[in-house]
């Protein structure tokens, strides 16, 4: 992972001394210190390994934040222009790298980005089984109930969500389910199962009813609502019979219900179940799962 | 026998002629085939705005001969395998001067670094150039090209002359 996007003198220690599997995120700033974060907590990384100390710390130049853009780019940046634009790039391995630098604007509108300074390079995990505790509560008899996962940035969401899709393959629930990859971030690996398919770089919109008219799916799964127009797509899923998996950024329930842009979804109750996460006890911790009316059901 | 060694001596004199004019029409298919080269990446990264690699790849291998090697060059450092510098990229590729070659790494090196519309300027720009090198280039055939093999032929029959 990351091997050739990386410049040796970062990627060596990482992959030699410090590993991949248990690493969340990787950050270069420009002329400062390459900052690992890893089960909730922050690190240098120095030459032979992961540190707490400034002085053994390797720090990032900016010609070298402009390489890994190029490189996870593929070389080719004109290719990847409509997801700078959006601040971020995801490699072909499913990496997402959130980006900082100059911003273009154009007659008001956002043309690139351009003199990256700064990179966040997010570790995408399979969790096999992490959706297991959750899984009584969405699937029933009757069907799956639409549930919206919600957390932090960086507590498990995306991770949640492939899971799920696994455990619904794994059961032979032969459920078409369309996963809506906006931003390539859930379809790495086989972590999908088998009955999936995936529309990836769409927005939720275009996602939603081209992949409703064409490829009639049972569910969507989809990561990070947020957008006025990711509503309508709820709704418009919502009244075609289709269900819905997403994920939003919240840190808890209660400062969820207060999010205008959700209002609306919320007194409609769309959503039956709300599974939320947090990152008390590492990525991924199931703080619980609340139904249309915010009632917890479970507690962890 | 002494026949024979004059022919010989003449094929010779006419084979380092034509050798010598070689380099200038290596220099005119050259620019023909980096022109066209960067046409043709233009028109792709504004329609499929597909991959550097794949988009080289891709490419018609007849005019990619004429490029002796220098998209290989260029793909070795797409792939991480080697660093993107004037000896690497121009590796086995000795008809080229050295300001040509300067314009040429600096085109190489301005691929993939940019928007679509950026690097479609970046390319009209250099394309510019290399048309005037090319133009350059067909005047040097055409003048010293031909030049090359009749001093050969000339100096075959000189040693032609001497020896009988």
């Amino acid at each position: 992972m990351l091997e050739g996007i990386l410049p040796d003198t970062v990627y060596i220690p990482l992959a030699n001394k410090v590993g991949f599997s248990r690493l969340n995120e990787i950050r270069l700033r420009a002329d400062k210190p390459v900052l690992l974060s890893a089960m909730g907590q922050k690190f240098f990384l120095g030459e032979s390994g992961a540190c707490k100390e400034l002085n053994r710390a390797i720090f990032a130049t900016k010609s070298m934040i402009e390489e890994i853009v190029f490189r996870a780019s593929e070389c080719s940046i004109y290719s990847v222009n409509e997801q700078i634009k959006k601040g971020y790039i995801v490699t072909s391995e499913g990496v997402r790298i959130g980006l900082a630098g100059n911003v273009i604007e154009e007659s008001g509108a956002l043309k690139t980005m351009t003199g990256f300074s700064s990179v966040n390079i997010r570790i995408p995990h399979e969790v096999k089984n992490c959706s297991l505790k959750a899984y009584s509560s969405i699937v029933k008899d009757t069907g799956i109930l639409n549930t919206l996962v919600i957390s932090p940035p960086g507590a498990g969401k995306t991770t949640f969500l492939r899971d799920f899709v696994w455990q619904l393959s794994e059961r032979n629930l032969a459920y078409n389910i369309l996963v809506l990859d906006e931003r390539g971030e859930l379809n790495i690996g086989k972590g999908l199962g088998l009955f999936s398919d995936v529309i990836s770089f769409s927005s939720k919109k275009i996602g939603f009813e081209n992949g409703i008219r064409s490829l009639a799916p049972n569910l969507i799964v989809t990561d990070e609502l947020g957008e006025w127009e990711d509503m309508e797509a709820v709704r418009y899923a919502s009244n075609s019979g289709v269900n819905i998996m997403a994920s939003a950024h919240s840190d808890s329930i209660d400062s969820f219900v207060k999010k205008q842009a959700f209002k609306e979804i919320l007194d409609e109750k769309i959503f039956k179940r709300f599974v939320v996460l947090s990152m008390r006890e590492g990525p991924g911790t199931l703080e619980g799962i609340f139904d249309e009316n915010f009632s917890r059901l479970m507690r962890f | 026998m002494k026949w024979v060694l004059i022919a010989v001596l003449f094929a010779a004199c006419v084979l380092i002629g034509w050798i010598f004019s070689m380099r200038y029409k290596k220099r005119e298919w050259f620019y023909s085939a980096l022109i066209m080269f960067a046409q043709k990446l233009d028109v792709e990264i504004n329609f499929s705005r597909e991959r550097l690699k794949k988009l080289i790849e891709a490419m018609d291998e007849k005019n990619k001969k004429n490029l002796y090697g220098l998209d290989k060059n260029y793909l070795t450092y797409l792939d991480g395998t080697a660093e993107l510098s004037q000896e690497a990229l121009f590796k086995n590729i000795q008809f080229l001067k050295a300001d040509e070659k300067e314009t040429i790494f600096l085109f190489f090196r301005s691929l993939g670094r940019s928007d679509v519309m950026g690097q479609s300027k970046e390319i009209a720009n250099f394309s510019k150039r290399f048309d005037e090198s090319l133009s350059k280039c067909s005047q040097e055939n055409k003048k010293y090209g031909s030049l090359c093999i009749k001093l050969g032929v000339i100096a075959g029959l000189f040693l032609l002359v001497i020896l009988i």
